[in-house]
Order: structure tokens, then C-alpha cells, then sequence
């Protein structure tokens, strides 16, 4: 059988892919992908140890549902505002929304 | 009759794992955004496959319903409709010198936990317990144990609504 260490490796890996691109994209869609990653690789970790540390119960899944849909309002806040930036400065890319800087 | 399942379930995990892990590389990675939003998806369904390995059919299809139904979606009609400026060769230009070290955080964080997850190895359980959990375990758990933060939930989600309406209306 699958080893629980399995899950979180891969979840680890799933981390750091999403890490890598909150820290080096630019364009403001890519960021929201990397973002959703990480929910991911959350949510597979909250799945597994619920599996094989509590077998009867759910709760690790409760939360997991709690998180998709917080997830789902998050993309689509998300990319509301990525449409108004785009708006304002006609660009996604982060580096360029400075308004507010002195 | 009872159908054997032909594939051990380490090599569906494999399989899984590949998948996942390979999409969600290209979903950064992709030259063109809109293929990254497909691949976003194939690695979403991935981790639905991890939800049914995990006994966890109900977040299996909540996952495709959500994300690949409408995350997913809203994500291609955003980059529809900013399609004009973000060819890549515009917004891309300029990583090349922050992307190593964005892979050394990144390798090193991921590395740190899968090692430490490794160590702990065997006081963790190596194979999951009898019994089967089903969708009908998860409703009275939900409604009975945990209904305030449905009911947040809830408000939430209109909140949210309400707010990326708002953020999107055209003011004229």
C-alpha cells in the first residue's frame, strides 16, 4: 500500500512548485495559478493524514471542503481584481502596479 | 462476478504523482498562459485521483466540479479577456535572474519538509486502516458537528460574490 509519507512528499513538492512561482512569476494570472497550487497541495495533506491518522472520522475532509470553496471565492475575487488592474494599467505584470509607491 | 483491479494501487499513485507534478511544472511554465490555465486543470484532476485514492470520493468530485468546472473556466475567460497584453514575451522578460533563486527557496523548503516527513517515516502510518469511509459518513458530520462555519461559509461565499461584482462593474 501507499505510505502516508508518500502523500506528504508529494504535497511537499507540490509546495514547493507553487513557491517557485509566487516568487518568480510576474504576470499577475501565473501567481493565482501558484496560489492555487499551494490550496492543493494543503488540501492533499489535510485528505491523507484524516485517512490514515483517524480512520472513522471526517474531519480532515470537512476542512478540505471548507478550503475548495474558499479557494473558488478566492479565484474569482482574484482575478475580479486582476481585471481592474488590467483596466487601470492595461498590464498584468506585478512589477508594474506602483502606484502607491512614494 | 467481482472485477479484480488489474493495477496495484502503488503504481496508480505513480502514475498520479507524474501527472500532477509534470502539469502543475507546465501550468508555470507554459509558453502560452492559456495552455498553463489547461494544465492547471490536468493537475487538478490529478489531485482528484489523489481524493479517490484517499477514500475521499465526495472531495474527488467536489474538485472537479469547483476547479476544473469553474475555476478553471473563469480563468480562461480572464485571459480572454486580457488576452491583448499578456503574451508572455511581454510580462516574462526580466525572470531569468530571479528564477534560481526562486528554485533554491522553493527546492530547499520542499526538500526540508519531505526530509523531515522521512525521518518521522515510521512512527507515521505506513498503510492506511480498514474501513471505508462513504459520502453519506460526511453529511451528518457537516450539518451536525460543524454547522457555524457552513453557515460563514455561506456568508462568505455571498460576500464574495458580491465583492468581485462590485470590483468588476464598469463605472460609467
Amino acid at each position: 500500500m501507499v505510505a502516508l509519507v508518500s502523500y506528504i512528499i508529494v504535497s511537499a513538492a507540490l509546495l514547493g512548485i507553487g513557491i517557485y512561482g509566487l516568487s518568480v512569476k510576474r504576470n499577475a494570472i501565473r501567481i493565482l495559478f501558484a496560489v492555487e497550487i499551494i490550496v492543493n497541495a494543503a488540501n492533499i495533506n489535510f485528505a491523507a493524514f484524516t485517512r490514515y491518522l483517524n480512520p472513522p472520522g471526517v474531519t480532515g475532509q470537512v476542512i478540505v471542503f471548507y478550503s475548495i470553496a474558499a479557494s473558488a471565492m478566492e479565484a474569482a475575487v482574484g482575478l475580479a481584481l486582476i481585471l481592474v488592474a488590467f483596466r487601470l494599467n492595461s498590464s498584468i505584470d506585478v512589477r508594474k502596479m506602483d502606484k502607491l509607491k512614494g | 462476478m467481482e472485477v479484480s483491479l488489474a493495477v496495484p494501487p502503488d503504481a496508480v499513485f505513480i502514475v498520479l504523482t507524474v501527472i500532477t507534478l509534470l502539469a502543475a511544472i507546465l501550468a508555470l511554465q507554459a509558453k502560452e498562459l492559456i495552455y498553463g490555465a489547461i494544465a492547471l486543470g490536468v493537475s487538478f484532476i490529478g489531485i482528484a485521483g489523489f481524493f479517490i485514492l484517499l477514500d475521499a470520493p465526495y472531495l474527488a468530485m467536489l474538485q472537479i466540479a469547483i476547479y476544473v468546472g469553474a475555476v478553471v473556466v473563469l480563468i480562461l475567460f480572464t485571459i480572454m479577456l486580457v488576452r491583448r497584453d499578456v503574451g508572455e514575451e511581454v510580462v516574462e522578460r526580466g525572470e531569468r535572474g530571479e528564477s534560481a533563486a526562486g528554485l533554491w527557496i522553493a527546492g530547499l523548503l520542499a526538500v526540508a519538509i519531505a526530509g523531515v516527513a522521512a525521518l518521522a517515516g515510521p512512527n507515521l502510518a505506513s498503510s492506511p486502516p480498514p474501513g471505508v469511509l462513504s459520502v453519506s459518513d460526511l453529511g451528518p458530520v457537516l450539518v451536525t458537528e460543524y454547522p457555524v462555519p457552513l453557515i460563514i461559509l455561506a456568508l462568505l461565499l455571498s460576500a464574495a460574490l458580491l465583492g468581485a461584482l462590485m470590483l468588476a462593474k464598469v463605472e460609467r
